[in-house]
């Protein structure tokens, strides 16, 4: 499902990732550990074709990153579920149709899109706040709106960064009860965190990058 | 049309109201320009084509001509297109005529050994459907003819008053080209505009898999919805402004009076058709500029 060759990615003399080489198979669920710099962002946005590789290519479902076209991917991200660290919300727009532009994009049947925005948002516990727009919202519920973007249009692949990190450990363990749920439904999960706490709560594959190298991976 | 689009452009014109109603006035204003050149061109045409069916001429003829080429000039005015022979003045009632206009200055006509006036036809053209009286080419070929001394038309100032109407056009064309390019500029950079207002957006719909087309619509919609909207506008105030005019109808030179008629239909739905091109023209070149960064 998810292949890195020999990944290097550099932002000017700084090396972020130096020669990654891993594979996620389909219906995995990963967490991606390590300290602050260590490359676990940049790892998520080269496998969402947001970033180019210094060299090295990825594989998803088989198709090269490195020479897919800008159409094409396109089509490819409507597949993956992205949770952004800084959730990327559009100011200008309610919390409902900031999730319902994910379906929107696809071109999905306006009567489709309203019904199943409304169970998403029930489903990461927004379902008051519909209405309000982003910057009105506590970081934790700006957080459950990009949750919820991401996991609205049942994506294939669904990239987290830090999806917990300004959530209680209440509402921490709720959403991940979500992302498993929705893993169990088939969908791949990688997750980006540096909270031990989730990481000793389960038994997934953790891989451990640290400056921009894998230093561990327990399957 | 997906709803989505709609909703999409009339927000952004919403969230940038001021400098979407300031590139407004300023699009009403060029097409405004351009209509009432349109007005303008349009009634000088009118009046053109009535004086044009008004023609009337005067052919003079040759002292002493026989009976038989009187005959012969007579039958050729009757074969002339729309030629109507109003009067036939001879040499007597000519001498009469200038006498009755002369009045108490008259007197001198009497020492005049002869009668110096020609004899002469009075012949007024009409134009049918799209036939236009040419008065040069008729007065050529009359003066061919045996017989004719002159020939006179009342207004040769047609010509000049057609070579007038070709520099109206003229410039007509080259202050509605640039009026349309100052439209197209202005929409350009209204949605630059925009679109720069909404770059973080833009870029976090691409984010989530939007494809350009998604993404440029509602920039094209607005421009489109700008132009229509200016377009819509002009009309409206070139026909209150008709409508507030003093008088609908100009006497000049003593002719009939003159109509000042409104744009035809046709016209009106060219601005507003010109409008919206020229609108989505403008935010294609916004676009385009845009995302080739
Ligand atoms: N856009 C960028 N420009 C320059 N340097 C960057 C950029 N993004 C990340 N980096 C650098 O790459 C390294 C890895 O960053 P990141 O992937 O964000 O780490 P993490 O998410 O694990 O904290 C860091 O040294 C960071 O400073
Ligand atoms: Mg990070």
């Amino acid at each position: 499902m998810i292949q890195l060759f020999d990944l290097s990615k550099k932002f000017g003399p700084n090396v972020a990732l130096n020669d990654i080489r891993l594979r996620i198979r389909k219906g995995e669920f990963v967490f991606v550990t390590g300290p602050s710099g260590a490359g676990k962002t940049t790892l998520l946005r080269l496998i969402f074709g947001a970033e180019k590789p210094a060299s090295g290519y990825i594989l998803i479902n088989a198709i090269n990153l490195n020479r897919i076209s800008r159409p094409k991917l396109d089509l490819l991200r409507r597949k993956i579920g992205f949770v952004f660290q800084d959730f990327k919300l559009l100011p200008r727009k309610t919390v409902f149709e900031n999730v319902a532009i994910a379906l929107e994009v696809i071109g999905l049947r306006p009567k489709f899109v309203r019904k199943k925005t409304h169970q998403t948002l029930r489903l990461v516990g927004l379902a008051e706040k519909e209405k309000s727009y982003p910057l009105s919202l506590s970081g934790g519920e700006q957080q459950r709106v990009a949750i919820a973007r991401a996991i609205v249009k049942d994506p294939l692949i669904l990239l987290a960064d830090e999806p917990t990190g300004n959530l209680d450990p209440q509402l921490t363990m709720e959403i991940m009860e979500l992302f498993r749920s929705i893993h169990r439904k088939g969908t791949t999960v990688v997750v980006a965190t540096h909270s031990q706490e989730l990481l000793q709560a389960t038994d997934c594959r953790i891989i451990v990058l640290n400056q921009g190298t894998i230093s561990e991976d327990t399957p | 049309m997906r709803s989505y689009f709609i909703r999409q452009a009339l927000m952004n014109i919403r969230k940038n109201l001021s400098v979407h109603i300031l590139s407004l006035g300023t699009i009403v204003a060029s097409l405004l320009i351009l209509g009432a050149f349109l007005l303008l061109f349009g009634n000088l045409n009118n009046w053109l084509q009535r004086w044009g069916t008004a023609l009337s001429m005067s052919i003079y003829l040759k002292d002493g001509i026989s009976e038989y080429r009187r005959d012969n000039v007579y039958s050729f005015i009757r074969g002339l297109p729309g030629a109507e022979i109003k009067r036939f003045i001879s040499k007597e009632e000519a001498l009469k005529d200038l006498r009755a206009a002369l009045g108490d200055d008259a007197a001198f006509l009497n020492r005049l050994g002869r009668n110096p006036l020609p004899a002469s036809y009075e012949v007024v053209f009409e134009s049918k459907g799209t036939h236009r009286v040419d008065p040069e080419k008729i007065k050529e070929e009359l003066e061919k003819l045996d017989g004719v001394e002159e020939v006179q038309y009342s207004n040769e100032w047609l010509n000049k008053f057609e070579g007038f109407l070709n520099v109206v056009r003229l410039i007509g064309f080259i202050i509605g080209g640039l009026l349309c390019l100052c439209v197209v500029f202005i929409v350009t950079n209204t949605i630059k505009l925009t679109i720069y207002s909404r770059k973080d957006e833009i870029e976090i719909l691409k984010l989530v898999g939007a494809t350009d087309w998604f993404v440029k619509t509602p920039f094209l919609l607005e421009g489109m919805i700008q132009g229509i909207s200016g377009g819509i506008l002009a009309v409206l105030t070139l026909f209150l402004g008709y409508l507030l005019l003093p008088t609908k109808g100009i006497s000049l030179l003593g002719l009939t009076p003159l109509d000042l008629v409104f744009l035809p239909a046709g016209y009106l739905i060219l601005i507003f058709i010109l409008g919206a091109v020229l609108g989505v023209i403008g935010s294609f070149i916004a676009i385009g500029r845009f995302f080739a960064v």
